[in-house]
């Protein structure tokens, strides 16, 4: 089967998947960072205790789970300039990856600082260390340590997720498909090309992830 | 140096404590037995606000605890207190566990909370074990680096919550021994334990409860060789028994 391929007809469009991918590794590390930010924003609401500040994380974070992206995305590209709000495409991408990652990102944040025991904040307590002191010392670094890899799952999801903005015109890594497939109709090779240079971020991700595990993460030593 | 005045607490219906009246004074060594679910580990928890308590007053030091405008940092600060699970800090080595408070509530300068951590190693007898984590440590081993954690905080008041009881036979009698010899120094101690061993040797005073309420307290002597209800009776004879 893949001798019916023309594989030379990549090379020609090389330059363009390679933009291509430029363009995806920017959106997502772009993403990254906001998502992360809006993430540590939500959860910090969300355990915060304070009913004023807690509801509307509640309903920030259950409504981006509860709805498929690729509604968000058309929501914000077709409802924002309804309301009078022009935004460029690739913005609009970035605000929509960004509040659904980021709602992901809070949950697994708030997981992660759930696993501390009790007993231990009871101890801090105790000792009268107080409310910001029991976090950097006591809750962080453990919860540190069991986040990084979800994060880092949340980080490969989301990379994949940014193909989704191609519906919307942003030129990335699978527009590059769609339009070398509409140029030369050659879908199979142009998707399977894209499909290579997810796999490549794909790795890199978890390359990251498994030396973050070996690195960063406290473990207990036996 | 603790009184308890008319306190009640309520976990949902379940009356938990049911109008305790109580005074211990500077130095005693009060330990408080009874069936579980009685309210002792309760009891000892309000003494630092662990617990809110709906009503009476207990008074610290001359501080309410309970009242928002004390300070309850320099309450804290002023009463050591050990679980029956140790929760030390699992990231930390023995040392960070027992410098962290000095460092960050008395604001003690690092290498002087260093100096004072080892002695209170040393004063437990783990004084080698400064750089292990917890992990690292069997529990008898962790409890008493949980009891050096409360120590260097200089407290007037050490309670303890049953810190023998999820411990290995072969391991009690470490940290007994430990608190054994802090009872003889005069700290003020409120233990909740049902080793009789202990209670004979170092208390002052035993408090039984039971549903809520204080049921008889007295003499270790006098109350383990002859409880003045039958509720006591019949729980001295089933903690004999085995």
């Amino acid at each position: 089967m893949l001798a019916n391929f023309n594989f030379m007809v990549i090379f020609e469009y090389l330059p363009l998947f390679l933009s291509g991918l430029k363009s995806t590794f920017l959106i997502s590390l772009v993403t990254l960072v906001l998502a992360l930010i809006t993430g540590i924003i939500a959860c910090s609401m969300r355990i915060s205790g304070i009913k004023t500040l807690q509801y509307p994380a509640i309903a920030y974070i259950e409504i981006m789970r509860s709805t498929p992206l690729l509604i968000q995305i058309y929501f914000l590209y077709f409802g924002l300039p309804s309301l009078g709000i022009v935004v460029p495409e690739i913005q609009t991408g970035i605000i929509a990856l960004m509040l659904n990652s980021g709602a992901y990102i809070a949950e697994i944040l708030r997981a992660g600082i759930k696993s501390v025991d009790q007993g231990q904040i009871e101890a801090g307590l105790s000792s009268g260390l107080n409310y910001v002191q029991r976090m950097r010392f006591i809750i962080l670094p453990q919860a540190l340590g069991v986040t990084v890899p979800p994060l880092l799952g949340q980080a490969i999801v989301m990379v994949k997720d940014t193909a989704l903005l191609s519906l919307i015109s942003v030129a990335e890594l699978t527009r590059s498909g769609q339009t070398m497939t509409s140029e030369r109709f050659m879908p199979a090779e142009a998707f399977l090309t894209v499909a290579f240079f997810y796999m490549c971020i794909y790795f890199c991700l978890k390359y990251l992830a498994d030396w973050s595990q070996r690195k960063l993460i406290f473990r207990e030593v036996y | 140096m603790i009184e308890f005045k008319g306190v009640n607490k309520w976990f949902g219906k379940l009356h938990v404590l049911n109008h305790i009246d109580l005074k211990v004074q500077k130095g005693e060594v009060l330990v408080v037995c009874g069936p579980s679910g009685s309210g002792k580990s309760t009891l000892i928890r309000c003494i630092n606000k662990l617990e809110p308590i709906q009503k009476g007053e207990i008074i610290v030091n001359g501080m309410s605890v309970h009242d928002s405008a004390t300070n309850l940092t320099k309450l804290r600060t002023e009463i050591g207190f050990v679980f029956q699970q140790f929760y030390l800090y699992p990231h930390m080595t023995a040392l960070q566990n027992i410098t962290l408070a000095p460092v960050n509530v008395k604001k003690i300068a690092k290498a002087e909370a260093e100096k004072i951590g080892r002695e209170k190693l040393d004063r437990v007898g783990l004084a080698e074990k400064a750089d292990a984590y917890p992990a690292q440590l069997s529990g008898g081993q962790q409890q008493r680096v949980a009891i050096a954690r409360g120590l260097a905080m200089s407290p007037e008041i050490m309670l303890f919550d049953e810190p023998t009881s999820a411990l290995d036979p072969e391991m009690i009698g470490e940290v007994l021994d430990v608190m054994v010899s802090l009872a003889s120094e005069g700290i003020t101690m409120c233990v909740v334990t049902h080793e009789m061993g202990f209670a004979k040797k170092v208390a002052d005073r035993v408090l039984f409860m039971d549903e809520g309420k204080i049921i008889e307290t007295g003499k270790p002597a006098d109350f383990f060789d002859h409880p003045q209800t039958e509720r006591a009776a019949d729980f001295i004879s089933k903690i004999l028994s085995h």
